[in-house]
């Protein structure tokens, strides 16, 4: 888990949600030594998955999740040092990660590496309507939004596409998290 | 005679630096040669280049438009700031799909990528900013270049590698 993973802006009129970017995590830019903003709304998405085959089974996956989406919003910080980057960074992201829209569904800790990651997932009582990863190494900072109807276990077929690192994630719904 | 006149043909279109070429990507060339007081740099025959890609579509691309910029003025500004002159110039129909910055000892570049449907091909519109050049490059890719895009969109613009992504094409299928 190289990558660190998190999320950006979303729009969903529907639950009036609406993640914001901290001014501090546009500051991080600065320091980072490697910045990367993937932004796929709809309309791109849309264009994505005619391009998608129906006869190859990996791309006819993704074009199936790709049709239940809205957004695909990746943001990525890598880092020349370890603590370039502050948890605090984070505080205003995860404070907007909160219920009744959001819920934690997953977190990972790693003492031994640093390397921590967090899938959130965002409902409106009855459907997925978007999720949300933070992935923060020690030198990296990634962060995933997808809006739509996603479920976490999608991730996997998602990964290493639309600029979306590869996870390997359950498919439990239930809070969960652990430390290694 | 067929030789004279695909010569002739040749040359006519080698003559054309930047025939067809869109609006916006002539807006972000102005754009760049205005906040960073340069031109771009003649490129010699570049037409021709344009001929191959219709015949052959290298790595799926149907057509590319190009302009290269050299000993850029940049005073005490860096490519970051030009990104907002940069969206000014590719206005609504394109759509910003990557945006990369990397600084490795004070070398900064950056990568702006703008996708846009033309029919049944994308166009991809990238400028990248570096302390002494920039680039603009426009393609038009097929569906299976695009995918290649899709896939890995922060690597492709990272290494800038539009031009090396597999040569068969879906495309090809298509014709």
């Amino acid at each position: 888990m190289r990558i660190a993973c998190w999320l950006l802006i979303a729009l969903l009129p529907a639950v009036a949600q609406e993640l914001k970017l901290p001014p501090g995590l546009d500051k991080l830019a600065d320091k980072a030594t490697e910045t990367v903003d993937v932004t796929m709304d709809q309309s791109l998405l849309q264009l994505a998955s005619k391009f998608l085959s129906d006869k190859d089974p990996d791309e006819a996956r993704a074009k199936k999740l790709v049709a239940g989406l809205k957004g695909v919003y990746v943001r990525s910080f890598q880092f020349e040092h370890p603590g370039e980057y502050d948890q605090s960074d984070l505080t205003m992201l995860r404070a907007q990660l909160k219920p009744p829209v959001w819920q934690r569904i997953v977190g990972v800790r790693s003492k031994k590496d640093g390397e921590n990651a967090e899938v959130f997932l965002a409902s409106d009582g009855n459907s997925v309507t978007g999720l949300a990863v933070i992935c923060a190494d020690p030198k990296e900072l990634t962060i995933v939004h997808i809006i739509g109807q996603i479920k976490p276990e999608d991730l996997r077929d998602l990964g290493g596409n639309f600029g979306i690192p590869k996870f390997e994630i359950g498919g439990s719904h239930k809070s969960d998290s652990k430390e290694e | 005679m067929l030789r004279i006149a695909l010569v002739m043909t040749a040359a006519a279109v080698a003559a054309m630096p930047v025939r067809a070429a869109d609006r916006e990507f002539k807006d972000v060339v102005e754009t760049i040669s205005e906040e960073f007081h340069t031109s771009p740099t003649h490129i010699p025959l570049f037409g021709l280049v344009n001929m191959v890609a219709f015949v052959a579509r290298p790595a799926g691309t149907k057509h590319i438009d190009l302009a290269v910029f050299e000993h850029l003025d940049t005073g005490d500004r860096d490519g970051r700031d030009i990104a907002q002159a940069i969206q000014r110039a590719v206005g609504q129909a394109w759509k910003p799909f990557v945006r990369t910055i990397s600084n490795h000892g004070g070398h900064l570049e950056s990568v702006f990528v703008y996708v846009r449907p033309d029919g049944r091909d994308c166009k991809f519109l990238v400028a990248t900013i570096e302390p002494d050049e920039a680039t603009v490059v426009q393609l038009k890719l097929n569906p299976d270049a695009l995918a290649k895009w899709l896939a890995s969109p922060q690597l492709a613009a990272a290494r800038k590698d539009w031009g090396e992504h597999g040569s068969r094409t879906r495309d090809d299928d298509d014709r």
